[in-house]
């Protein structure tokens, strides 16, 4: 049995694969299952998706801290306060011997003093502050400096914790003001997520959003944060009049407040906003408690006053199975395309380490994550060739699948009419456009899609018997996902927008590796195995495949992704060889 | 089917098993019995960390859409039932349970045809179209009464047949009164008959003598020949009984095979009448008897061939299914046993005992089965309630449960812990094993 990734469970039975299934399509009212953490919209302000001033509260473990200011004889300072303790994880630890009979008093010094009421406050912290080095910070002392340049500190004590390098030495000295002693706790600061990129399990359920306030009434108008979920922004674009002939410029796209006092819609729009505008224009304190319900709903920046409707995404059903089989055959060559178009896109971005990038960290940023949305998308695409074959193993009679690895030689088409072949270029502007508009809602990939959920809602007759609703919900959330990608290309269209290709990219013009170039020549030896190992397990199904498919996803992550760096590192474009093997080479549109 | 009563599981039962196989580290999560493996460190962290594991076993452990609810107790319709219809054997086994068919003088006579009417249109009449419905033969020794099972067959056809019912029969037999008109009924339709065979002739003519002494050996060989050649559509399996003393098994099975059986199930006398069931020393060594012969039929399935132990069979097929079960067979839910006089009874086992008496036929006391449930639920069962194998043994037969001991739960649990290895490896080594064969 090869290594598999990490610490993963491999579900072995029938009744575990049901129950991971079932863990995997448990959905919730709300964000789309795709969301991760920092999808949302994380800010140190309230009124978001997450507040991420709560994960400092457990930079200590074992501990739950609140930073509150106290008044001292020298002024108002920030103290850490402990609010509760783990003594249940902390016995555990302390059984396992992981905590010291030292330290194992502390905590429960710590709970005993919360518990009768004492007040306890961490006065000192010291540790390693990220760029700032090891600092000791006496909180009695400790001001915080926005200031820049050598021997700077913190602005406060808050982003004094959050900069703690993960899992370095801390030490904090916690004052016991009711029997007047001082303990020191000598810990390393808490990591905040697991091995596997998830949440620590220190986190309850709710405990990242329970200081977002709920963005009501008068909150709208006394926060000046300027950071309100979408739907109730600051800024918007005002109503638009049924039947407002077009203008250029169109009048109408002007921004203006959302919470502005005259709110008639009248011909005329009403005056954009600025900083000179004349303080009335806003609704008053007194009045948004009486005029809430005249705050718009905003969809797209635009304020609307009717019931939102999604535009209706409709495909035309195929005639029959063997159409269906075709699309689908094809859908997952499309996948494959497109996956392999977004690698050589993101390997062809410059390196963090690039010396040109050198005091350009902005630079650098966007780089890094274009580069990474781009390879999550490519994961995305070869998750979506995987539910294919699903669908298309589904749709055949016992015995009869075959895998679906054959990579499409040309994209479905774009409107108008535009087909193109599968392309690698490095991620040029002209490559972006492409995969906007390849990912666009019902245009490209979607449209295919569309075409391919029709027909298992509405099947004819010879795919009745198969049109299981776990596979309209397979080709469904490929459909949503693509959505995501669309979006994550506009992005990055934003992100590169301010610079010249030249500043992005390795290469402007890189040439495509010959045959007999060693990291190329390794790069396809790599890919072929990959190919191999995913039709392996294709071939054998969910469960008796689960051996080759993690072969070959671990081999992404050890073989493939460090020779496709090798190969650009040598100025080559990254690339994938067509195969003559019947089972991989390219397949066309049906 | 109706729930009628939740029964909590012990809180502090343990909800996770580890194990070891051949091919890794694995773990069974006990509520729904899944198996996960665990790869690379994952066996480490999860021995490490008790808390750590026991959380993500309870999070495993949550019942998916479609599983039925362990804490749940249910009155389903009675979808299967067994037939008493002799109250007299040809065979004097010393160790029968049913006292050759008259229970202990609870079943002085044969069944006559209208209680046999009675309790079949009352099976038919509520039977759940979706799952298949089952009439079993019993006794005693069925075939002495053979007029009535011929008529049986033929009248649960008829009123099945109108109902859209997907009617199967089954029989315990000793074998030695089987006849070509017994064959021809039974090869034309789906028919389970399980016959009782102790090993070779020695083992069986000293275990299952006439009641003259003389042995039964010849006569069961002779008679079953016809239908051993061809089974028609009648699924023939040995049922072997072992007793204390006598515990070769490895002869013994080949013996039974070489009859031609397709395969043989062992069964371990646990209650007997005369006194020959297996006692504290014997279950370690059934043990190193059982799992001797299942290896060996193990490495033949990894490399190609099939598993002859019923035991061991049903038990990876089921493993792999992930069954689950707060009751170890049906007695009292969908299965009921009717005595020759017309009484229902939660199995066949119970005949005569008035305590698991449950009504007669188009009268079944409901507060009786409820009352039944409750207490046999393994929920309600302090020796098993906190057990790894709580879900898989379910506390084994309710009329042997009186006669557990610590080796006899020894030997459940390295039985099943021997399974689940046993499963991992041939799963690894032989996914096919566990496809189904044929597909609708």
């Amino acid at each position: 049995m090869p290594e598999l990734n990490g610490t993963k469970l491999l579900a072995r039975n029938v009744a575990a694969v049901r129950r991971s299934s079932a863990l995997a399509v448990e959905q919730v009212a709300g964000n789309p299952v795709s969301t991760r953490l920092e999808s949302g919209v994380g800010n140190c302000f309230p009124g978001l998706e997450c507040d991420l001033r709560n994960l400092e509260r457990r930079f200590l473990p074992f501990l739950e801290v609140e930073f509150v200011t106290l008044v001292t004889s020298a002024g108002d300072r920030e103290f850490i306060l402990p609010v509760a303790v783990d003594m249940e994880g902390a016995e555990r630890a302390f059984a396992a011997g992981a905590l010291s009979e030292q330290d194992i008093s502390i905590y429960r010094d710590i709970d005993a003093a919360i518990a009768t009421g004492g007040l306890v406050a961490g006065i000192q912290l010291n540790g390693t502050f990220g760029i700032l080095g090891r600092l000791e910070l006496d909180l009695f002392e400790f001001i915080g400096m926005p200031a820049a340049g050598p021997g700077r500190v913190p602005p406060d004590l808050w982003t004094a914790v959050r900069m703690l390098t993960e899992g370095t030495p801390v030490e904090v000295t916690f004052l016991l003001q009711d029997r007047g002693v001082t303990l020191v706790l000598e810990t390393t600061r808490a990591r905040y997520l697991d091995d596997n990129g998830a949440l620590s399990a220190a986190f309850l359920p709710g405990e990242l959003t329970q200081s977002l306030c709920s963005p009501w009434t008068h909150d709208f108008r006394d926060c000046g944060c300027f950071y309100w979920a979408s739907n109730h922004p600051d800024i918007v674009q005002p109503v638009f009049p049924a039947g407002t002939p077009p203008q250029d410029p169109q009048p109408w796209t002007v921004d203006v407040p959302w919470q502005r006092r005259e709110r008639q819609v009248s011909t005329n729009p009403p005056p954009s906003a600025t900083q000179n505008s004349p303080a009335p224009i806003e609704i008053r304190h007194y009045e948004i408690n009486r005029r809430w319900q005249e705050l718009h709903f905003v969809m797209g920046r635009r304020e609307t006053t009717s019931a939102f409707k999604p535009i209706e995404q409709a495909g035309k059903p195929l005639p029959d199975l063997p159409a269906l089989l075709a699309h689908l055959r094809y859908a997952a060559g499309v996948e494959l395309g497109v996956a392999q178009e977004y690698l050589t896109a993101a390997y062809s971005l410059k390196p963090d380490d690039d010396a040109t990038m050198a005091g350009n960290p902005q630079l650098r940023d966007d780089i890094r994550a274009t580069r990474s949305e781009l390879m999550r998308i490519a994961i995305g695409e070869m998750r979506h060739t995987r539910a294919v074959n699903d669908v298309v193993r589904a749709l055949m009679p016992p015995g009869g699948f075959q895998p679906a690895l054959q990579v499409a030689r040309l994209l479905p088409p774009v409107p108008p009419s535009l087909i193109r072949p599968v392309e690698f270029r490095p991620a040029n502007r002209a490559a972006i456009e492409d995969f906007i508009a390849i990912e666009a809602p019902s245009a490209g990939v979607d449209g295919l899609y569309f075409n391919i959920l029709a027909t298992l809602e509405t099947p004819p007759p010879d795919v009745r018997p198969f049109a299981a609703p776990e596979w309209t919900e397979a080709i469904s959330s490929i459909i949503a996902e693509g959505e995501d990608h669309f979006q994550t290309f506009l992005d990055i269209r934003e992100w590169l927008a301010p610079y010249a290709e030249s500043d992005y990219l390795r290469s402007t013009a890189p040439p495509r590796p010959l045959p007999g170039q060693a990291e190329h020549d390794a790069l396809q030896q790599a890919y072929v195995q990959l190919l191999e190992n995913l039709h392996l397990g294709y071939a054998r199904g969910r469960l008796p495949g689960a051996s080759p498919i993690n072969a070959a996803r671990v081999s992404m992550i050890e073989q493939i992704d460090p020779l496709a760096h090798a190969v650009a590192a040598k100025g080559f474009l990254v690339v994938f060889d067509e195969l003559a093997d019947d089972r991989f080479r390219p397949i066309d549109p049906p | 089917m109706r729930r009628m009563a939740e029964i909590a599981p012990e809180s502090s039962a343990t909800p996770y098993f580890r194990f070891r196989s051949a091919v890794g580290e694995h773990v069974l999560i006990v509520p729904h019995s899944r198996i996960f493996d665990l790869s690379g460190d994952a066996a480490r962290d999860w021995d490490r960390d008790g808390h750590a594991a026991r959380e993500t076993a309870l999070m495993l452990a949550a019942e998916t859409l479609g599983e039925a609810g362990l804490s749940d107790v249910v009155m389903p319709q009675p979808q299967s039932i067994s037939l008493n219809v002799s109250s007299a054997c040809n065979l004097s086994c010393g160790y029968c349970y049913a006292d050759r068919g008259k229970f202990a003088g609870a079943q002085p006579k044969r069944m006559d045809l209208d209680t046999a009417r009675a309790a079949i249109d009352d099976l038919l009449l509520h039977a759940d179209r979706a799952s298949p419905v089952t009439i079993g033969f019993m006794g005693g020794e069925p075939l002495l009464n053979r007029a009535l099972v011929q008529d049986v067959v033929h009248y649960a056809e008829k009123i099945a047949a109108g109902r859209g019912l997907d009617l199967r029969f089954s029989m315990t037999t000793n074998g030695t009164l089987l006849e070509p008109a017994d064959i021809e009924l039974m090869r034309s339709r789906r028919f389970a008959l399980t016959v009782s065979v102790d090993g070779d002739g020695v083992v069986h003519d000293r275990q299952r003598p006439t009641p003259q002494g003389r042995g039964s050996y010849a006569a069961l060989t002779k008679r079953l020949a016809p239908l051993i050649a061809d089974p028609g559509n009648v699924q023939v399996a040995a049922r072997m009984t072992v007793r204390s003393g006598t515990i070769d098994l490895a002869a013994r099975v080949e013996a039974v095979l070489a009859i031609g059986f397709p395969e043989v199930g062992v069964s371990p006398l646990r209650m007997s009448a005369d006194d020959s069931a297996l006692a504290g020393e014997d279950w370690p060594k059934y043990l190193s008897e059982l799992t001797t012969l299942s290896r060996k039929e193990l490495a033949t399935a990894n490399t190609g061939g099939a598993i002859r132990l019923t035991n061991f069979a049903v038990a990876l097929k089921q493993i792999h299914a992930g069954a689950s079960s707060p009751y170890p067979c049906g007695a009292g839910g969908g299965y009921f046993s009717v005595a020759a006089d017309g009484k229902w009874y939660t199995c066949h086992r119970a005949i005569g005992d008035p305590d698991y008496e449950v009504g007669e036929s188009g009268t079944l006391d409901e507060q009786r089965r409820r009352t039944f449930l409750i207490e046999r639920h393994v929920h309600s069962q302090t020796d098993c309630r906190c057990c790894w194998g709580r879900y898989l043994c379910s506390g084994s037969c309710h009329q042997e449960a009186r006669n557990r001991t610590a080796e006899s739960c020894d030997f459940i649990r390295d039985w099943l812990r021997f399974c689940l290895s046993a499963y991992c490896e041939l799963s690894t080594c032989r996914p096919d094993f566990f496809l189904p064969r044929t597909v609708n």
